[in-house]
């Protein structure tokens, strides 16, 4: 093992994996540096799930290589520096927050006392001694992640975690996180909400049919795709502006429209010439979210 | 971060795991109603009503019931207990999370079966105490331990029965079908009622049953008789309940 597989949290080379005749993953490499937070993005059924599940050994390695903090993900000794934030997990009813917590330390091979500073690092201090069941979805949320942070994992997970978390609380959420990585830990997230991904990953790695499409940093992923947006409010009807030059997509919401294009000043020149009252002009690039959909659906994208 | 040895890992492992069944239990008592209060109840009922009477195997039918009752009471707490847990951890993902955190599944398992353990004994505690009082009672309460020991070391292969049903199935459809072994096979093995008054066919049907042996063994201490058969059967019980419950742990999803 040499010094780079060291400082990696995750290190996945040539995984596949098959369910019996259906090949779910085929050959993928994927890496989480320390201090490292990585999305991975991709339409359901791209295989993320297994990939995940592959690399917090849940799922035994068929083919290719995988390493946990420099470890066999199956060994539980290397699933202790795991940290793991599920989006559907139910906590026993019967359980206090501070149960919960200090269990999942003693689980990981710390001490309960450890729990303390991590609750309240996470603001449930006042909550440790209510029952689960009494708990918010915002609550839980925070309770599960005090669980996979109680250890100081050098690898978090995390499936759709800011799931159902109003706007301040995910930026609690963002802001905890990047304390963490500040000190080390990695985070692999898989997320729907593609553009808040963008907001937080250092890279993405697009995943469909069990292969990896691209990867890189959100803004080279969106830099790659060249369609272009052009907002506005115009009186010109929507069957004028799908003949337009270049326009490959027009959504309209009142006067306002929305046109996708990859030729934008041509498109602008002749939208001035036809609508001398055109106002609220922007030109924007696309999204990340464009960006993974253009890649997935097959559409052309530079290299 | 501390440090531990493996095996001292593996006890705290096991510690936690059995406190956070006991608590379960403890606080939420209503989930034991069906598998402690009501074996005891209909102990209470049938040693009231036919407790005096002779026994074929000698002394009151209220001794005997001690063990047979107690059969089906033991029976009802291990089979029940853990597979239900099992299927609820499974059912809010909870099971999972413990994986992944890396505790070992055997003790996660461990754990759920020995929590039950001391609800088992209770209900022999408290089935004795109601025999003693209606006066049905003759046994010494060494032959009272032995059948105690006998019934919690023979539960066994059935609470791994419960787990195998509870890796497959949901929390509701695992005490469903847990309830359809249980008291089939109660009435099935003489427990509730003694075989020699129920029809033939009962009584031929009987030794094919794994519960009928238990029975039988956990009646030595107080008639003697055959122990080899019955020990092979239960051990060949749990080998195949055993088998059940492993290929149930990896088909199932956690």
């Amino acid at each position: 093992m040499n010094s780079n597989e060291n400082s990696q949290a995750l290190r996945v080379r040539g995984a596949s994996h098959s369910y019996g005749a259906n090949l779910a993953l085929d050959g993928v490499d994927l890496d989480v540096a320390t201090g490292e937070c990585v999305a991975l993005l991709g339409p359901n059924g791209a295989g993320k799930t297994t990939l995940v599940n592959l690399a917090i050994g849940l799922l035994p390695r068929q083919h290719g290589e995988i390493l946990l903090a420099g470890g066999d993900p199956r060994r539980a000794t290397t699933r202790r520096r795991l940290g793991v934030v599920q989006q559907t997990l139910g906590f026993p009813t019967t359980l206090k927050v501070g149960e919960i917590v200090a269990g999942a330390a003693i689980r990981a091979g710390c001490s309960k006392n450890v729990a303390g500073p991590v609750l309240a690092e996470l603001e449930l201090t006042e909550l440790a001694g209510r029952r689960a069941a009494k708990l918010s979805g915002g609550q839980r949320q925070r309770v599960q992640l005090a669980m996979a942070l109680v250890a100081d994992p050098a690898l978090l997970v995390l499936d759709e975690p800011t799931v159902g978390l109003d706007v301040p609380a995910r930026r609690r959420f963002w802001d905890l996180l990047a304390r963490r990585r500040a000190r080390g830990t990695g985070v692999l997230v898989t997320t729907h909400l593609i553009e808040e991904s963008a907001a937080v990953a250092d890279r993405v790695v697009v995943l469909d049919h069990g292969r990896v499409l691209a990867t890189g940093t959100p803004g080279a992923l969106v830099g790659r795709l060249p369609d272009r947006t052009v907002t506005a409010r115009t009186s010109l009807g929507r069957e004028r502006l799908v003949l337009l030059p270049g326009v490959v997509s027009v959504d309209r919401d009142g006067e306002h429209v929305r046109l996708t294009t990859r030729s934008p000043e041509t498109l602008l020149r002749v939208l001035l010439a036809e609508d001398p009252g055109l106002s609220e002009l922007r030109v924007e690039g696309a999204g990340l979210e464009e960006a993974v959909l253009a890649l997935t659906s097959g559409a052309e994208v530079a290299a | 971060m501390s440090t531990v040895t493996r095996d001292g890992l593996t006890a705290r492992l096991f510690g936690v795991e059995f406190l956070d069944e006991l608590r379960a239990i403890v606080r939420e008592p209503t989930s034991l109603l069906f598998s402690i209060v009501m074996p005891i109840g209909m102990f209470v009922l049938f040693v009231s009503l036919f407790g005096k009477g002779n026994s074929e195997f000698g002394g009151p039918v209220g001794t005997q019931m001690v063990a047979t009752f107690g059969t089906f009471g033991v029976l009802a707490v291990a089979l029940l207990n853990p597979g239900t847990s099992v299927a609820a951890d499974r059912n809010r993902g909870w099971l999972r999370a413990k994986q992944v955190s890396g505790v070992p599944v055997g003790v996660t398992l461990a754990a759920k079966v020995a929590s039950a353990l001391p609800y088992a004994l209770g209900l022999l505690i408290a089935m004795t105490v109601a025999a003693r009082l209606t006066g049905a009672l003759t046994a010494p309460p060494v032959k009272l331990l032995a059948i105690a020991g006998i019934l919690l070391l023979g539960a066994l292969p059935f609470a791994l029965l419960g787990l195998a049903v509870g890796f497959v199935a949901s929390p509701n459809a695992t005490a469903a079908v847990l309830n359809a072994v249980l008291l089939p096979s109660a009435v099935f093995s003489g427990l509730w009622m003694p075989l020699e008054i129920m029809p033939e066919f009962v009584r031929d049907l009987a030794p094919f049953l794994p519960t009928y042996h238990l029975a039988r063994l956990a009646m030595t201490p107080l008639y003697g008789g055959e122990v080899f058969v019955h020990v092979l059967v239960l051990l060949g019980t749990t080998a195949v309940t055993a088998t059940l419950a492993a290929v149930a742990y990896r088909r199932g999803k956690p």
